[in-house]
């Protein structure tokens, strides 16, 4: 496992120490444990069933775990839950509030949840419809608002009080690119003086908003650190990816690419309008396109590209995943 | 537990601003006007009967009020084993179905808090209903009638006390299920084995008849619509309240050790 872990500091916000979930016999979240400093954008990074929406739950206040602990600036959060959860916000993956309710009077409800003082919740009400760009609609009936704006009242809600914590279950899913963008410009903003914790299954999303990842597999931590960190542990993989013109030729390429020395790994990555495209792996020195290229054009298969690529996120996850790639190479 | 009040307004007016409130509420005021019209003109009826005309002793213990009023809250008490399940199916099944409750659990406040204020928003709305119920002895005074305060009073109380424990019950059988429709034939269920307890003596004799009888609220609600105040019945319907408010907490709570969603 790579793990880069940060020196325990002042500045932790969120502490999860060696927390288990059990579900009857299956764990669903297995001893995980991490840290989150304020200012830190961190993505959970996992396959659908990973325990990513548990391990949020449970630092959302939920549920308890079976074990372990959970700190908040340092408060725990099952011994001392009610000034715990006043520092959290927490953004459900799917959530219809209450439909019969209108925006604002959803929010002046929450208000007096959360605990804001009578003289601020108006205030406070005004400013969350302002920064999530409710303003158009904080008169509508929740229930009869499309799944875009239902988005951002889920982050108003979790923003009132100004909790230091923010947990967001997949908060782009089911929103249109548009909406998708302004989504993430207002998380990496929300994300300078807070600790934002979000959960997603799209990779490109973590590359773009997050600071840090944390890939999460069958209720463990596979992986942590920053994109960057992960990328370049794979620094020296290469990928080539070879486009060919014509589905009839898938048997021939592959035979071909099969028999060049250093190629590893040869896969169909796309079939698209009669192109196939190829994937191969190499090891960094090594350049194989100019006989990748010399080889086609002696067989006269229609080449259409040759590239080379590092590995993206998506591909080590892949990896991660597939045969604890990982720790065969530290252990290397 | 300020924080209760804020889920039990909102939990009321929710209730104000939907169907299912609007409905009950007619429903109710609809089936207890029937009641009340019908008692009134058969006692007009009865008063009539020329048989029964200026004797004192043919006519014995029947006050106006006992008559009316009696019946009335006695009768009312099945307008409950309707209304009750109704209001309670959306306390905490609707919102499980909404998934809102997993909201309201992330926030700073108590189990105690969400439940309590879950059934004291109930329990306004209820008491909102009885309110208009005063009417009528307004137009039972312009008509006439001579009202006897006692037995009306504890006949309320009665009512109200009856009202507030179904709820009770209602609210916890609605932490089990996330639909709906199930909790509210559950509520009703349950409802109709209380109701069925109090006729267990007109089954036999013993020990276990007059035990299911005295489990029954029906048996506690009885002496209050007769204007008995008896302290083992207000006792009783405190202890039926507090005992599923424990319940549904006990229920709620479960969500740490097992699959609710």
């Amino acid at each position: 496992m790579v793990t880069v872990r940060k020196p325990r500091s002042a500045e932790g916000v969120v502490r999860f120490e060696s927390v288990t979930k059990n579900y009857g016999k299956r764990a669903v979240v297995d001893n995980l444990s991490f840290e989150i400093a304020r200012g830190e954008v961190v993505g959970f990074l996992g396959p659908n069933g990973a325990g990513k929406t548990t391990a949020m739950r449970i630092l959302s206040g939920y549920f308890a775990p079976s074990s372990g602990h959970v700190e908040i600036e340092g408060i725990d959060l099952f011994k001392d839950p009610r000034r715990a959860k006043q520092r959290v916000g927490y953004l459900p993956e799917t959530v219809r509030f209450y439909p019969d309710m209108r925006v604002r009077e959803y929010l002046r409800f929450v208000t007096g949840l959360k605990g804001v003082p009578e003289k601020r919740r108006t205030d406070e009400v005004e400013e969350k419809i302002t920064q999530c760009g409710l303003s158009e609609v904080s008169h509508r009936l929740i229930g009869r608002l499309s799944k875009g704006y239902r988005q951002r009242v889920g982050l108003a809600q979790a923003l009132i009080g100004d909790p230091s914590v923010l947990i967001l279950d997949e908060p782009t899913t089911g929103l249109d690119p548009k909406q998708i963008t302004e989504i993430r410009e207002l998380i990496r903003t929300l994300g300078r003086e807070r600790a934002v914790i979000l959960s997603t299954h799209i990779l490109s999303e973590v590359s773009m908003v997050c600071n840090r990842v944390l890939m999460i597999h069958q209720g463990q931590v596979l992986a942590s650190g920053t994109v960057r960190e992960l990328e370049a542990c794979l620094k020296d993989r290469d990928a080539i990816f070879v486009t060919v013109r014509g589905p009839e030729h898938e048997r021939v390429v592959t035979d071909l690419l099969v028999q060049i020395p250093g190629a590893e790994n040869i896969r169909v990555v796309e079939r698209h309008e009669g192109e196939i495209r190829f994937c191969l792996e190499t090891s960094h020195p090594l350049d194989l396109r100019p006989e990748i290229t010399e080889l086609f054009v002696k067989n006269r298969l229609p080449l259409l590209e040759v590239r080379r690529d590092q590995l993206t996120l998506e591909e080590i996850f892949l990896k991660l995943l597939k045969d604890g790639w990982f720790q065969m190479r530290r252990a290397a | 537990m300020r924080k209760a009040f804020t889920v039990a307004k909102k939990e009321c007016s929710s209730l104000f601003h939907s169907w299912t409130g609007v409905f009950t509420g007619a429903f109710f005021f609809l089936v207890t006007g029937i009641f009340f019209t019908v008692l009134v003109l058969s006692y007009a009826k009865l008063s009539m009967d020329p048989r029964l005309a200026g004797s004192q002793t043919s006519f014995p213990n029947v006050s106006q009020t006992h008559y009316i009023f009696g019946s009335f809250f006695l009768n009312a008490n099945v307008i409950l084993l309707f209304l009750v399940p109704i209001l309670t199916m959306r306390s905490f099944s609707e919102e499980r179905k909404h998934e809102t409750l997993e909201l309201l659990f992330t926030y700073p406040l108590s189990d105690l808090e969400i439940v309590a204020g879950k059934l004291i928003g109930l329990i306004w709305f209820f008491e909102i209903l009885l309110v208009p119920l005063a009417g009528y002895f307004l137009i039972f005074h312009l008509i006439g009638g001579e009202l006897d305060w006692g037995p009306v009073i504890s006949g309320f109380l009665g009512f109200w006390a009856l009202g507030t424990a179904y709820l009770a019950a209602g609210v916890f059988v609605s932490t089990l299920t996330r639909n709906p429709m199930i909790s509210a034939v559950g509520t009703f269920a349950l409802l109709i084995v209380f109701w069925m307890m109090d006729l267990a003596p007109m089954t036999g004799e013993g020990g276990v008849p007059v035990i299911l009888s005295a489990m029954s609220p029906l048996q506690h609600f009885r002496n209050l619509t007769y204007g008995i105040l008896d302290l083992r019945d207000i006792i009783y319907f405190g202890f039926f309240f507090f005992y599923f408010l424990f319940l549904s907490l006990r229920s709620i709570e479960t969500r740490n050790w097992k699959h609710f969603e």
